[in-house]
């Protein structure tokens, strides 16, 4: 089948639109109501980029994951992944894809994580040496040496996970969808997974596009954010820029020795919290820069240490949540 | 297309179904307690009536109660519990993503995990309740040989028939599940289904005559009674190969019809969301 339209990027999405019909009431004569998951999205995604979906929940990420791996077909809009569209060309597009969904196991409770690889193998007919080759690098990269002959039941979480995303690369896709891959995991489990989906980008040119409620998965991983709340897409930019339009405000601390002496602020820079010998000073770096603010404050008498910091970064999203009434 | 898949999907199923050793033996023990409790109802009623004309004799209605024991794991009881969990669990998305034939693939599986379920407990009954049982001096009460070499053959091909039919009446089941993301109600109608019209109950030849023709068209008598009946070389109405046909009618009618729904619940599936 021809596609639509040309499309030289990995991933490209124009006007999606998706609406569910939901009935209310439960009874025979329920009425129905449309519900608006996504209301005309358009993006795109270049070969062998990272690229962060956020949104509250209920925002329509997890629709936007489905169509894109073939799984749902939108009310309305194109959409060509590899060139194909997912929904016409199921077999050939899902081929060609790796998806991840955190909270639901690929593997064979019943099988070894070593029996479930050759099990895909057969599924995604790749040839003996090509297997070979995929599960001696991900062995390594995912540390499953040493799980490779356990059950799938008896893993924990963090093994799980490795193993899944093991089951999703075997056959070598051009396209990695994870949706949620850190839930749930322990600190080193994540930093894992993250180095992991890192390297695979750089050194194989595969994209990914990666949901996560995790903010620090965004900011480790991703190259780009897209946030979508209510159905549509609410930001679409280098995570930086992100900060810069949400929250740029930082924070200084300063401690003192003594009590904390009467401040003349420059404007910009307001007085947000005081402690015994403590005080905190949120500013604007665009009004009054970083610099001159440390210069302003730094010969009063008493003054032991300060720091400056920015909001973390789920601050930052909350806020941009709040402000856009996502 | 290649099969590799699908035998793939045989082979997980078919290890799984012989996983449960214990099963196996427990199975076991339960079918030759019901099957001995039969018989002895069966000698009963024999007895209580000797001039009545039966359409199976009391050494066929032993044997058919043995065949049909050693063969309950084969019938359509339930979706393939494999796709039951996954429904579950919502894994089932991931056959979604799999790039194969879903019919083919889910098919595969079904049929594996019967055979798995029923080849080991068929064999082992059958030594039980035959051979070991003539031995023991219960020839009366055993499981006879088929009536003549072409019973043996054809009754063989009936059974393979029978498999395949039992399968993909399973594979409805599976459907039933896909749509309802819940196993319970694929075993809610495919038990008392498959059990009442299979002749597990009642072999379906004693049923009062007006309700046998009936019985013999519907799809579960292909399992198990057709395969049966020619085993013991009792007439079905214009011989085996009536038999045969309508197995061969019911696997050709429940595969078109099972896959146009199935297409149209997976169409449901990608419009509504799993």
């Amino acid at each position: 089948m021809q596609p639509p339209f040309p499309a030289p990027d990995a991933i490209t999405v124009k006007n999606l639109r998706k609406t569910y019909t939901v009935r209310e009431g439960g009874s025979w004569r329920g009425k129905t109501r449309e519900i608006v998951a996504l209301d005309g999205i358009s993006f795109s995604v270049p070969k062998g980029q990272i690229a962060g979906f956020i949104g509250p929940n209920g925002a329509g990420k997890s629709t936007a994951i489905k169509i894109l791996s073939g799984i749902l077909r939108p009310t309305s809009g194109e959409v060509q992944v590899n060139g194909l569209v997912p929904w016409t060309n199921r077999v050939a597009h899902v081929a060609r894809i790796g998806v991840v969904f955190g909270q639901r196991t690929q593997l064979w409770w019943d099988l070894s994580v070593g029996e479930g690889l050759a099990l895909l193998r057969d599924i995604y007919s790749v040839e003996p040496e090509r297997f070979a080759r995929n599960r001696a690098r991900l062995a390594d990269a995912l540390d499953l040496g040493g799980i490779m002959d356990q059950s799938v039941r008896q893993l924990s979480l963090g093994q799980r996970m490795r193993a899944e995303i093991a089951a999703s690369l075997i056959h070598d896709p051009d396209i990695l969808i994870l949706d949620e891959p850190t839930i749930g995991l322990d600190a080193p489990s994540k930093l894992a997974v993250r180095a992991f989906v890192h390297e695979l980008c750089q050194d194989r040119g595969t994209t990914v596009l990666l949901t996560t409620h995790d903010m620090h998965d965004i900011e480790a991983l991703a190259e780009r954010v897209i946030v979508i709340g209510h159905g549509r897409i609410l930001a679409d930019s280098p995570f930086e820029d992100l900060r810069m339009t949400t929250l740029s405000e930082r924070i200084l601390e300063l401690d003192f020795h003594g009590t904390p002496p009467e401040l003349a602020l420059p404007a910009g820079a307001v007085e947000t919290a005081r402690a015994p010998h403590s005080l905190t000073i949120t500013f604007d770096p665009r009004q009054i820069p970083a610099p001159a603010l440390v210069a302003h404050v730094g010969h009063l008498s008493g003054l032991d240490d300060l720091r400056i910091s920015r909001p973390s970064i789920d601050e930052i999203i909350t806020r941009f949540y709040a402000d856009h009434a996502a | 297309m290649t099969l590799r898949p699908y035998l793939t999907a045989f082979g997980l199923q078919w290890k799984i179904g012989l996983r449960y050793r214990i099963a196996v033996i427990a199975g076991l023990v339960a079918q030759m307690w019901f099957g001995a409790v039969t018989l002895m109802a069966y000698a009963s009623v024999y007895h209580a009536a000797p001039d009545v004309q039966a359409p199976l004799s009391l050494r066929q209605a032993m044997t058919y109660t043995w065949i049909q024991q050693s063969l309950f794991t084969l019938l359509p009881l339930g979706c393939l519990p494999a796709i039951g969990d996954a429904a579950k669990t919502g894994a089932i998305v991931y056959d979604l993503l799999r790039p194969v034939d879903m019919w083919n693939w889910w098919l595969s599986a079904t049929l594996a995990r019967l055979l798995g379920n029923a080849v080991p407990r068929a064999i082992l009954l059958a030594c039980v309740a035959g051979p070991l049982a003539m031995l023991v001096g219960l020839g009366a009460w055993s499981l006879a040989p088929p009536a003549d070499m072409a019973a043996a053959a054809l009754s063989l091909l009936s059974i393979t028939l029978g498999a395949l039919l039992s399968a993909t009446i399973v594979m409805w089941w599976n459907i039933l599940t896909a749509r309802t993301l819940s196993p319970l109600g694929s075993y809610a109608v495919g038990t008392p289904l498959a059990v009442l019209l299979s002749g597990m109950l009642l072999p379906l030849p004693l049923y009062p005559d007006w309700i046998r023709p009936f019985l013999l068209a519907q799809p579960f008598a292909g399992i198990t009674d057709i395969p049966i009946r020619i085993y013991l070389g009792t007439p079905i109405p214009g011989g085996a190969v009536t038999g045969l046909g309508l197995q061969l009618f019911w696997l050709a009618t429940l595969t078109l019809l099972g896959r146009l729904w199935m297409r149209q619940t997976v169409n449901r599936l990608e419009v509504q969301g799993a």
